[in-house]
C-alpha cells in the first residue's frame, strides 16, 4: 500500500428498516481505497454492497463507525458540507445511468460543474465537450440523452462522474444494464481513466470478469467483507490494508 | 443564473402543457381580479366624487347647546353628547364661522346654503323640490357645479336673480328646458315664476331628481327663514381628514358638523361590501390557480424522483432541490402576474367602453372604472402568496426525499 488514502471507512455498522423488518445491513466494515486503484465488491444480493457504496459516497449515514475522505472525517457533517464534498471529491455512476432525460449529453455533464460554480458557462461547455470526446461521444454533444443508446448513456454518465475531476469514483453495477461488448467497453474506459488520472474507483458488480479485472476484489456476505483478494493473492480479512 | 434556477427553467420548458395550464390559472385570476376591482372601485369613486362635488366634504349645520341632565350618573353610551344636545335650526353667525374656518389649512373653500323644501310647478307637472339658496361665486369655488352643467349657462344664473338651476331628472319630471319658466310655491301660498337658466347633472340620482338652486336672498324670501344659512359646506384639501375636522368644528363652533364619510355611510358601506365580495370571489379563482400549480408541481416531484436523487448524489443540497421547485412556482407566478396585469388592463379598458344607461343611485352612460395601481399590486401579491404556498409543500417534499431509497433499487 502506498501511504495515500483517498477514501476509507472504519467499523461501519448500518441498520435498515424498522421494528420487525430491521436488517443489520453492515457489520463492522472497514476499508481503505488508494488513488489509482480499482476495487470491486462482489457478493449475493442483499449482502450490503450498495449500502456500503452509499455510505462511502456520503449519501447515507452509518449508525456506527466513520468515513474518511482524503484523510478527513466526513461523518456527522451538515447537509451543506456533505453535499460540497460529494460535489467536489466524489463521482457516482449507477446501473441505470440516471441521466436527466430532457437534457442533452453536454448539459448532463455540466450539472455537477454548475453546482461547483468555478467555471464560466463557456468553460463548462468546453470541459463537458472534452469529457464526452474522451468517452467517444464528441459527435453527440447536443443529442438529448433519451435519444442515446444504453451504452452511450452509460458513457455520458461516466463523463458526468468525471466532470468535477473527483478523487473517488463510486459505481453501482455500472455495466449491469449493458450487453457484454458494451460492458467491457465501459469498464475499460473507466479503468483507463482511473489509471491515467490517478482516481480511486470502487465498484459494485455481479460480473465476475469485470471483478477479476480489478486490482482488489472484496467478497461480501451478510454485511461483512469475508474475503479480500488482490489479483491472484488471497488474504482473509475483515479490515483490509490495500 | 444559479443552478436551481437553470434546472427549474429546464424542467418547466419541457412540460409545456402543464406550464400552460398553471399559467392560464394565474393569468385569468389576476386579470379578473384587476378588472372587477376597477369596476367596483370605479363606481364607488364616481359616487364619492359626485357627492363631494355637490354637497362638499364637510357640512356644518344647526347650532346646539348641551342639554342639562338630571341624572347624577352620566350615561355610558358613546352618543351621550349628541343625545343631550338641544338643536337650534340655522346658522346666524355665518360670516364669523366662515372667517374662522378659512384659517384651517385643510379648508380650500366654504359656502353658505339656505336650504328648504318647496313645491314646484311647470304646466301640469308638480314636484317637491329641495331648494338650495346659494351665493354663486362662493358655491362655484366649493363645488363642481360649473362642471355639472348639461344645458344652459351659469352666467345667466349669476346675472338674473329670478333664475334657477335645475337638476336633470327634476327638469325631466317638470318637463322644463333652459329658457322655460318654473313656478315655486312660497309658504304664503303664492306662486313665483323663475327662469330656468341651466340644467345640471351631478351623477347622483337623489340629487339630480330633487335639487334646484336659486340665489340666497331669493331663497330667504321664499322660505321665510330668520337666519342667513341652514348649513355651510366645505371643500377640503385632504378629504380623508374630514371626520377629524368635523369633530373639531363641532367643539369650536358648537354647531352640528358631519363629514362626507358620516353623511354617506350607508352607501359607502354598500360599495365596500360589493368590492370585498368581488375581491373574495376572484381571490378564489387565484386560489384555484394555486391549487392547480400544487397539483402540477406534486406530479412533477413524483415524476422527477429519479432526477432529484441523482442531483443529490452530484452534490445538490436540500435547499437547492427545494429552490428548484420554488423557482418553478415563482416563474409561473411572475409570468402569470405580468401577463394577467396586461390582460386585466385591457379588460378594464374594454369594460369602460361598454355603454349602459344607469339612472338610479348613479347616473352614467358607460361603465365607470378606476385606474388604480394598488389593484395590480394586490393581484400580484395574491398570486405570489397563493403560488408560494402551493409550491412550498411539493418543494419541501422533494427536498426531503431520501436519495438512497430511489438509487438503491432492489439491492441492499
Amino acid at each position: 500500500m502506498n501511504g495515500q488514502i483517498s477514501l476509507s471507512c472504519r467499523n461501519i455498522e448500518r441498520y435498515l428498516g424498522v421494528e420487525e423488518e430491521r436488517v443489520h445491513a453492515l457489520r463492522g466494515v472497514s476499508l481503505d481505497i488508494a488513488p489509482g486503484t480499482v476495487h470491486a465488491v462482489v457478493g449475493p444480493s442483499g449482502c450490503g454492497k450498495s449500502t456500503l457504496l452509499y455510505i462511502l459516497g456520503l449519501l447515507d449515514q452509518p449508525d456506527h463507525g466513520s468515513v474518511m475522505l482524503n484523510s478527513e472525517t466526513a461523518s456527522h457533517l451538515s447537509d451543506e458540507e456533505l453535499s460540497r464534498r460529494r460535489n467536489e471529491f466524489i463521482g457516482f455512476i449507477f446501473q441505470f445511468h440516471f441521466l436527466m432525460e430532457d437534457f442533452t449529453a453536454q448539459e448532463n455533464v455540466m450539472i455537477p460543474m454548475r453546482r461547483l460554480g468555478q467555471l464560466s458557462e463557456a468553460a463548462m461547455r468546453e470541459r463537458a465537450a472534452e469529457l464526452l470526446e474522451a468517452v467517444g461521444l464528441g459527435e453527440k454533444l447536443q443529442r438529448p440523452s433519451r435519444h442515446l443508446s444504453g451504452g452511450e448513456q452509460q458513457r455520458v454518465a461516466i463523463a458526468r462522474a468525471l466532470a468535477n475531476d473527483p478523487s473517488v469514483i463510486l459505481a453501482d453495477e455500472p455495466t449491469g444494464n449493458l450487453d457484454t461488448d458494451n460492458s467491457h467497453r465501459a469498464f475499460d474506459l473507466l479503468r483507463g481513466l482511473v489509471r491515467e488520472k490517478q482516481k480511486a474507483l470502487f465498484l459494485v458488480t455481479h460480473n465476475p470478469e469485470i471483478a477479476k479485472a480489478c486490482d482488489w476484489i472484496h467478497e461480501m456476505q451478510d454485511g461483512r467483507i469475508m474475503v479480500t483478494v488482490r489479483h491472484d493473492q488471497r488474504s482473509n480479512s475483515g479490515t483490509n490494508e490495500t | 443564473m444559479t443552478p436551481p434556477f437553470y434546472i427549474a427553467l429546464r424542467f418547466l420548458s419541457h412540460r409545456k402543457r402543464a406550464l400552460l395550464l398553471s399559467l392560464s390559472g394565474v393569468v385569468f385570476g389576476v386579470a379578473f381580479f384587476i378588472c372587477l376591482q376597477a369596476q367596483t372601485r370605479g363606481f364607488a369613486e364616481y359616487f364619492i366624487n359626485s357627492t363631494l362635488g355637490s354637497n362638499g366634504a364637510l357640512r356644518v349645520g344647526s347650532r346646539f347647546e348641551p342639554r342639562q341632565t338630571t341624572s347624577l350618573v352620566p350615561p355610558k353610551t358613546s352618543r351621550t353628547n349628541v343625545a343631550h344636545r338641544q338643536y337650534f335650526e340655522g346658522i346666524t353667525n355665518v360670516s364669523e364661522i366662515m372667517r374662522v374656518s378659512r384659517q384651517f389649512s385643510n379648508v380650500v373653500a366654504c359656502s353658505p346654503i339656505l336650504q328648504g323644501t318647496l313645491s314646484a310647478r311647470s304646466g301640469f307637472e308638480n314636484a317637491t323640490v329641495d331648494l338650495y339658496g346659494i351665493e354663486p361665486a362662493l358655491h362655484l369655488q366649493t363645488t363642481d357645479l360649473s362642471h355639472q352643467i348639461v344645458d344652459g349657462s351659469l352666467d345667466d344664473f349669476r346675472n338674473k336673480p329670478n333664475s334657477v338651476v335645475v337638476g336633470s331628472r327634476l327638469a325631466n319630471r317638470l318637463n322644463v328646458e333652459v329658457g322655460d319658466t318654473v313656478q315655486l310655491l312660497a309658504p304664503g301660498g303664492q306662486y313665483r315664476r323663475f327662469l330656468v337658466a341651466a340644467i345640471v347633472q351631478s351623477g347622483v340620482g337623489s340629487i339630480d331628481s330633487t335639487r334646484m338652486y336659486c340665489h340666497a336672498r331669493v331663497a330667504q324670501v321664499l322660505l321665510r327663514k330668520p337666519y342667513a344659512a341652514s348649513m355651510i359646506i366645505y371643500k377640503l384639501r385632504d378629504i380623508d381628514r374630514a371626520p377629524a375636522l368635523a369633530r373639531h368644528f363641532e367643539t369650536l363652533f358648537q354647531h352640528d358638523a358631519a363629514s362626507w364619510q358620516e353623511r354617506e355611510e350607508s352607501t359607502l358601506q354598500l360599495f365596500r361590501t360589493l368590492q370585498l365580495s368581488a375581491a373574495i370571489t376572484v381571490s378564489l379563482v387565484i386560489l384555484l390557480a394555486g391549487f392547480g400549480i400544487f397539483n402540477v408541481l406534486t406530479m412533477m416531484v413524483l415524476s422527477k424522483i429519479k432526477e432529484i436523487a441523482i442531483l443529490r448524489s452530484m452534490g445538490y443540497r436540500h435547499v437547492d432541490i427545494r429552490a428548484i421547485f420554488l423557482w418553478q412556482g415563482a416563474l409561473v407566478a411572475i409570468a402569470g402576474s405580468l401577463i394577467g396585469c396586461a390582460i386585466g388592463a385591457l379588460l378594464t379598458w374594454g369594460v369602460s367602453k361598454i355603454p349602459i344607461h344607469l339612472r338610479g343611485l348613479l347616473s352614467t352612460d358607460y361603465f365607470v372604472v378606476a385606474w388604480d395601481w394598488r389593484h395590480y399590486l394586490w393581484a400580484i401579491l395574491l398570486a405570489m402568496i397563493s403560488v408560494f404556498i402551493a409550491s412550498y409543500v411539493p418543494a419541501r417534499r422533494a427536498a426531503r426525499l431520501p436519495p438512497v431509497v430511489t438509487l438503491r433499487g432492489s439491492s441492499v
